[in-house]
């Protein structure tokens, strides 16, 4: 009876990078391919039923539910070696196998009359476990089909279970190259409304500073999607260590996301990975040791997300703070760090409430070898990250200013009487940056009020 | 040191106040005080000596220079001084270290006056007038004299009787213990038959009663000619030299037991043979005690060590009788004359002497034991005869002849000793009939009681030391000895024999080395044998382990499935939850938690107990110090105990395995158990609030802000919580786990075994916060806040959503027959619902003046906070204890509470400050301003940095600009 978490698959970036992170998980957990457990990993201590469950045969199957509009991706995946992997009852193509066409309003619209089939699904896994904890979704924001299938699901998934935990990892688009999708602004927007309002929790991994990363840190001129895609795998396969790898603390999700946000809508979480590598590159082996691993996560260069958290100057700051630590660590250095950073003061943290850097250390997986002793993910809820709504709510701006494309949307059943639906996102967006800002305050407890008093 | 070492101290030194009944008259009236003390006495006793603990090294020096100083303080020095060198005559141990103490006390006033006020406390209260210290003395002998045990004994009837007049319950209680000591000690003894006694000729001694043979017939020695005196007088002592009464030698009747026999002879003897025979005649009289030592050491009472040197001895005696007889038969041949004799008898002489000065010393001996604090006077058995024996020896080193003589007898007496230590080193079993042997096994302690009693000392008493049994040449090792048998008599109560492959025999030498190896050798068999038992075969990390899994709360997620599962059970009333049903729930969890691969998971059971954690805690805390005794005492009856608060794990632990776990290692467990599972418990309440609270994020903006203060306020609470876990489990638990783990790597005996544990526990549960009933309360206190907290808003959001559900239900049942189109007006009405909702949730918060509560609970909860990290700090300044210090970091990363806490060592500043300076108005005013609540906007102040908190002084100064 563990606490058990459904992933969601929703397009085809979610559909890649949830690919990515079974493949991660089933090489943690020593499972092969097709679902078999390898003689070696028998003997585990760590906990599988979390996010696995077993079939009749004793193979291991994913608490998992690929959709897509399109099959072009999800055909990839049944062709690869993980094809048997999955529950096929789990996987769904739409019909007519056409897509969103890039096109939010479409998924939306889609989502909305597959309605049945899709629930059909969740109901069924979710009847499956014992004691459900919640659901991770995967997708991106900027397409059709994991930005607009991904909004309706999640509201649904809000009204069909409300006590449930929702988490998403939601792939922000690149900004630094022109995108093909020229209505990603209008689906950014549309989205994020639903994020915020839908979501408990949503892990932003931006696409620009992913490539950065990749193209900074990494030394690849140009990473390919499997790439980029392996560093999403690595944070959220880190991310859920706590959970599969039990130790004292943080074993469970509400517990480890509880502590992140303090105020409901204030939920958008940045990551840091360190040390970085991919498969190519192996060598490059630096001295780890806990406090290297807690100051070098907390430098933007490391964080996957392209506002720049600036140490000083603004008045942004971090609202909470949890690093995961794996690898052997001595438990007397973690205190050490923690007090080196704080007389450097290292991180700036919210004038209104008690805030730390809490440390989950957790074990490695022990069929993984890595090169390093100890590496951290860090989950930061920093207020920075109303910068990277402000720039999407630019791009919307110019675009709806212009009225451009919008004409596609005004196809679909949600816009055919109005564009209210934009107007309300919008709000919503604004007041989220807003309620940003103003948590960089001290009197940001009773902000609320004064808002309301204006209006 | 433990505290029972101390009380065994104590029990020595009182026994060496009975010691020094006999030498300073002035002391007596103290002992008879503190022999008829109760506990008090004691316990103050105990105090001091903790305070003023020097070990006492007596050479010759200090104890002359202790002589003097005790002759000086009494009144009577020079009997003083005689009662001295006749105890130092009779070698009465530990007659030095005595001395060195007396003359301490006669310097210490404070003892002195504890000493006589004590006594006349006890006199006042039982309205007892002492006896005149002078007319006991009147009533012992003069000094000078030898005192018998007779006298002895009838002192100290009088005073028993003394003590019973005045119905002491503690002397009714001395006496009883006297008679159950006297039964104890002679039940294994078989009585002797009583022929032995009624048959007075079986004695190769001088036949007392028997007046000499009639006169008739004798001739006096002036008589006959010089070598007619001389055949007779030959024939006269070669029947005394076996113990026969003849006609002119005569032996006087003993003045008292095992004085020196003497002799009469006719004074008309010749002068030149008178002189020859009184040469001999020593050899009659040692025969004489000899062979009466013999006689009276073979009853069973005197145990084997003397068996054996009566044995020894006989055998000397036997070929002592065979040169008589050749004596004799040279004498019938007419070839002895009395110079001859002499001549012959010169080595025997020297051997007859040792061997009665042996029987002596041994006689004399008086062995003081002690039981309780009373003192028993023993006969010199066991031990104590191998002591003096090997004095003896040791003394006679330069006489090649002697010391060999003496050796044998050393040896020989040595010889039963030996076999029950080897016995008992090698195997671990004690053979001992007569209790001589320095080691004692206590029945009443059995092994099983260490799972059940929190106070059982199984390890430490089942076994102990006697320390009047210990030869002296086996003091250094005694310990050692002890330990070996332990160790190898646990591995025998597992079942299994033991034989020690150094098994060689133990002899006795002069040097100590050789069997100081062998025991040495046998010692660390030993323990090698019982640490791989525990460690290996019984597997005791792996056993600690899991019991960390579970007590320690290193198994997580184990934890979070069984409070999953028991939430229902947890919230009921102790009496009304089946313990088989949590058990049940327990063995699933473990069955379904990564804790199933513990090879040990089936010892682990549930366990309600009828008190929560922090009474629990308080009493024990009450123990330790007593004056805050019967502070705590909760009255059972008005708590209403849930089940969380009175559940606890427990294990099953078997026998070898019990010595570590036993059930105060197993307590100590619990405790932490239960502290941490309620922060557990606490963080789960607070995670339910936050799921709780989740919906609102879809309100408007204008009804959550009547949330933001609850949110402010629950961010702040789970703050505390998880940082207080953070804090015990990775800063506290596993850094002393990882210290215990590299000493148990190179531990090399179980002694050690358990004191790393008991340090590791103890570090544990004193780190936590659970040994200061000041932070242990604070804590409490905070831990409750937020579980009323939580109780409260969950309640506020049942009210709110049972609306909304009941909404929910009546769309579902339309929803089903929905098409499309109707759904997305179903979507519109939601929306309203929603909107509908939040303005009601608005309304609900008005009515029940949810914003107040919460500022109260606010409130409540900052300044339990700020008190708990003021405490630390306090105490952090006066202990120097850095870890608990490191909780102020957790706490307060990013200096949030820093001001406030400036805000109360300014106040408590000021407070000193007007206390100094005469008036006493401000303390009131302060008192009442006490920081509260955080939601307010902080004033701009100056800022405080905890590194430059350094005390009330810099705070003062502060406060001063």
């Amino acid at each position: 009876m563990p606490r058990e978490i459904i992933t969601l698959q929703l397009g085809q970036c979610g559909n890649q990078i949830g690919m990515e992170f079974w493949k991660q998980l089933c090489a943690e957990h020593g499972i092969s391919p097709e679902g078999i457990l390898e003689e070696y990993a028998t003997e585990g201590t760590d906990r599988k039923d979390v996010f696995f469950y077993q079939a009749d045969d004793e193979h291991y199957i994913p608490r998992s539910v690929l959709l897509d509009l399109e099959p072009r991706v999800i055909n990839a995946i049944m062709n690869s070696p993980y094809a048997n992997l999955y529950n096929p009852e789990n996987v769904y193509l739409s019909k007519h196998g056409g897509g969103a066409g890039n096109n939010w309003a479409s998924g939306y619209c889609q989502a909305e009359k597959l309605y049945d089939d899709i629930f059909d699904i969740i109901d069924r896994e979710a009847d499956g476990s014992d004691s459900l904890e919640g659901f991770v979704v995967c997708h991106s924001i900027a397409g059709g089909t994991g930005s607009g299938m991904g909004s309706y699901i999640l509201e649904k998934l809000n009204d069909r279970f409300p006590k449930k935990l929702i988490q998403t990892y939601s792939v922000f688009p690149n900004v630094d190259e022109i995108s093909d999708v020229v209505v990603q602004p209008y689906n950014s927007l549309l989205t994020l409304k639903r994020l915020t309002q839908n979501a408990d929790c949503v892990v932003v991994l931006d696409n620009t500073a992913l490539n950065r990363i990749a193209a900074d840190r990494l030394h690849i001129d140009t990473p390919t999607f499997a790439q980029v895609n392996q560093l999403v795998s690595t944070v959220m396969a880190t991310s859920t260590t706590t959970l599969r790898y039990p130790g004292y603390m943080n074993n469970d999700l509400i517990g480890l996301i509880a502590s992140l946000i303090p105020t409901p809508r204030l939920h958008f979480l940045m990551t840091g990975y360190t040390p970085l590598t991919t498969d190519s590159q192996v060598a490059n082996v630096r001295k780890t040791t806990v406090l290297d691993v807690m100051r070098r996560l907390l430098q933007p260069k490391n964080m996957m997300v392209s506002t720049p958290v600036q140490r000083q100057g603004n008045n942004h700051c971090y609202i909470s703070i949890l690093n995961i630590i794996q690898g052997e660590v001595d438990p007397t250095q973690v205190h050490k760090s923690l007090q080196r950073i704080r007389e450097r003061k290292l991180a700036q943290f919210i004038p209104w409430g008690p805030a730390s850097i809490q440390v989950a250390l957790s074990r490695k997986s022990p069929y993984v070898q890595t090169a390093h002793r100890v590496s951290g993910l860090m989950l930061a809820n920093h207020t920075n990250i109303s910068q990277l709504f402000d720039r999407i709510l630019n791009q919307y701006d110019k675009l709806r200013n212009r009225k451009a494309f919008i004409e596609q949307f005004m196809k679909e059943a949600i816009f055919k009487d109005s564009l209210d639906e934009f107007d309300n996102s919008r709000e919503s967006l604004q007041q989220l940056i807003d309620e940003y800002n103003a948590a960089t305050k001290p009197d940001y407890l009773t902000w609320g009020s004064q808002q309301a008093a204006a209006l | 040191m433990s505290e029972f070492t101390i009380h065994h101290h104590v029990s020595e030194l009182m026994t060496l106040l009975g010691h020094n009944m006999i030498i300073a008259k002035d002391f007596f009236h103290i002992i008879i005080r503190v022999r008829s003390s109760d506990p008090i006495g004691e316990e103050v006793y105990t105090e001091k000596l903790l305070k003023s603990r020097t070990p006492y090294v007596t050479t010759q020096v200090s104890s002359s220079h202790a002589k003097r100083n005790i002759a000086q303080a009494t009144k009577t020095p020079i009997e003083f001084l005689a009662k001295y060198d006749e105890l130092k005559e009779k070698n009465v141990r530990e007659l030095d270290p005595l001395l060195c103490f007396l003359s301490k006390l006669s310097e210490e006033e404070e003892t002195k006056e504890f000493l006589s006020k004590h006594g006349l406390d006890i006199a006042e209260k039982e309205r007892m007038t002492l006896m005149p210290h002078s007319k006991i003395t009147s009533q012992l002998p003069a000094p000078g004299t030898k005192m018998t045990e007779e006298e002895l004994s009838e002192i100290k009837d009088i005073l028993l009787k003394q003590a019973n007049v005045v119905e002491n319950p503690s002397s009714d209680f001395l006496v009883k213990v006297m008679r159950e000591k006297t039964l104890t000690r002679n039940v294994n003894i078989p009585q002797q038959p009583e022929w032995l006694f009624k048959r007075s000729y079986l004695t190769m001694d001088f036949i007392p009663g028997e007046d000499s043979l009639p006169n008739s017939g004798i001739v006096a020695l002036g008589k006959m000619s010089v070598f007619e005196q001389e055949q007779a007088v030959m024939e006269d002592i070669l029947l005394c030299m076996r113990g026969l009464e003849s006609r002119y030698i005569v032996s006087r009747p003993l003045p008292e037991s095992y004085a020196p026999r003497e002799f009469l002879f006719d004074q008309s003897l010749d002068p030149s043979v008178q002189e020859l025979v009184k040469r001999i005649l020593p050899v009659c009289s040692n025969y004489s005690a000899v062979v009466m030592f013999i006689e009276e050491k073979s009853s069973f009472e005197y145990g084997l060590v003397n068996h054996a040197l009566s044995q020894a001895m006989e055998t000397l005696i036997k070929d002592y009788l065979v040169m008589v007889a050749q004596l004799e038969q040279q004498m019938s041949l007419g070839q002895l004359t009395l110079q001859k004799m002499c001549f012959y008898l010169q080595p025997t002489i020297r051997i007859l002497e040792i061997l009665a000065s042996v029987a002596n010393s041994i006689n004399r001996a008086i062995i003081y034991f002690n039981y309780f604090f009373y003192l028993f006077q023993g006969k010199c058995i066991g031990g104590a005869v191998l002591s003096l024996l090997h004095e003896k020896t040791a003394s006679l080193i330069g006489d090649s002849k002697s010391s060999e003589l003496c050796l044998y007898l050393t040896q020989t007496a040595c010889v039963p000793y030996m076999e029950i230590l080897e016995k008992w080193i090698y195997r671990g079993i004690i053979m001992d009939p007569y209790s001589e042997f320095l080691v004692e096994e206590n029945a009443t302690i059995n092994k099983e009681k260490l799972q059940e009693d929190y106070n059982d000392a199984y390890w430490e008493k089942h076994y102990s030391v006697f320390q009047e049994r210990i030869p002296v040449f086996l003091e250094q090792v005694a310990d050692k000895i002890l330990n070996t048998g332990k160790y190898l008599n646990v591995v025998r109560q597992c079942g299994r024999d033991v034989k020690c492959p150094f098994a060689e025999e133990l002899v006795y030498t002069v040097k100590e080395r050789r069997y100081y190896d062998q025991i040495e050798r046998a010692y660390s068999y030993a323990s090698q044998l019982l640490l791989t038992l525990l460690m290996e075969e019984k597997e005791l990390l792996a056993r600690l382990k899991s019991i960390k899994h579970y007590f320690l709360l290193d198994k997580g997620d184990f934890i979070v499935q069984f409070m999953d599962m028991t939430e229902v059970e947890m919230k009921q009333h102790i009496d009304d939850i089946l313990p088989s049903r949590l058990e049940s729930l327990l063995e699933l969890a473990l069955r379904t938690s990564t804790a199933n691969v513990d090879p040990f998971k089936d010892d682990l059971r549930v366990d309600l107990l009828p008190f929560d954690l922090t009474s629990q805690l308080l009493q024990i805390l009450a123990i330790d110090s007593k004056k805050e005794k019967g502070k705590y005492l909760i009255d059972p009856t008005d708590i209403r105990l849930s089940g969380l608060e009175s559940f606890s794990f427990d294990y099953v632990v078997k026998w070898p395995t019990s010595l570590v776990l036993s059930r105060k290692a197993l307590t100590r467990y619990q405790i932490l158990f239960r502290h941490l599972f309620y922060c557990k418990h606490v963080e789960r309440q607070l995670c339910n609030v936050w799921i709780g609270n989740k919906q609102t994020k879809m309100y408007a903006l204008s009804s959550s802000r009547w949330y933001s203060a609850a949110f402010a306020l629950r961010q702040r609470m789970l703050n505390f919580v998880q940082n207080f876990e953070y804090y015990m489990m990775f800063e506290v638990i596993e850094p002393n786990w990882h210290t215990f783990q590299q000493n148990m790597a190179r531990v090399s005996n179980v002694d050690d075994v358990l004191a790393f544990h008991c340090d590791f526990l103890d570090s544990c549960l004193k780190d936590c916060m659970l040994t200061s009933t000041e932070l242990l309360r604070i804590v409490h206190k905070l831990l409750v806040v937020c579980v009323t907290f939580s109780n409260y808003v969950q309640r506020v959001n049942q009210t709110t959503t049972v609306e909304n559900e009941m909404e929910r239900l009546r769309d579902s049942t339309l929803q089903s027959t929905m098409s499309n189109r109707e759904r997305r007006e179903d979507l519109q009405k939601k929306k309203t619902a929603t909107k509908v909702m939040s303005e009601y949730v608005g309304q609900v918060l008005v009515d029940e003046n949810f914003e107040q509560t919460i500022a109260t609970f606010d409130n409540n909860f900052s300044r339990h906070l700020l008190e708990l990290l003021d405490k630390i700090m306090d105490e952090n300044k006066t202990t120097y204890e850095h870890k608990l210090f490191n909780i102020i970091y957790r706490l307060d990363f990013n200096g949030f509470y820093t001001e406030k806490l400036e805000a109360i060592s300014a106040e408590r500043a000021l407070k000193d400050h007007s206390f100094v300076s005469d008036s006493s108005s401000h303390t009131n005013s302060s008192s009442g301003s006490m920081p509260t609540s955080f939601t307010t906007q902080r004033p701009d102040g100056a800022r405080y940095v905890p590194g430059q908190y350094k005390g009330r002084k810099g705070s003062a100064t502060g406060l001063d600009k």
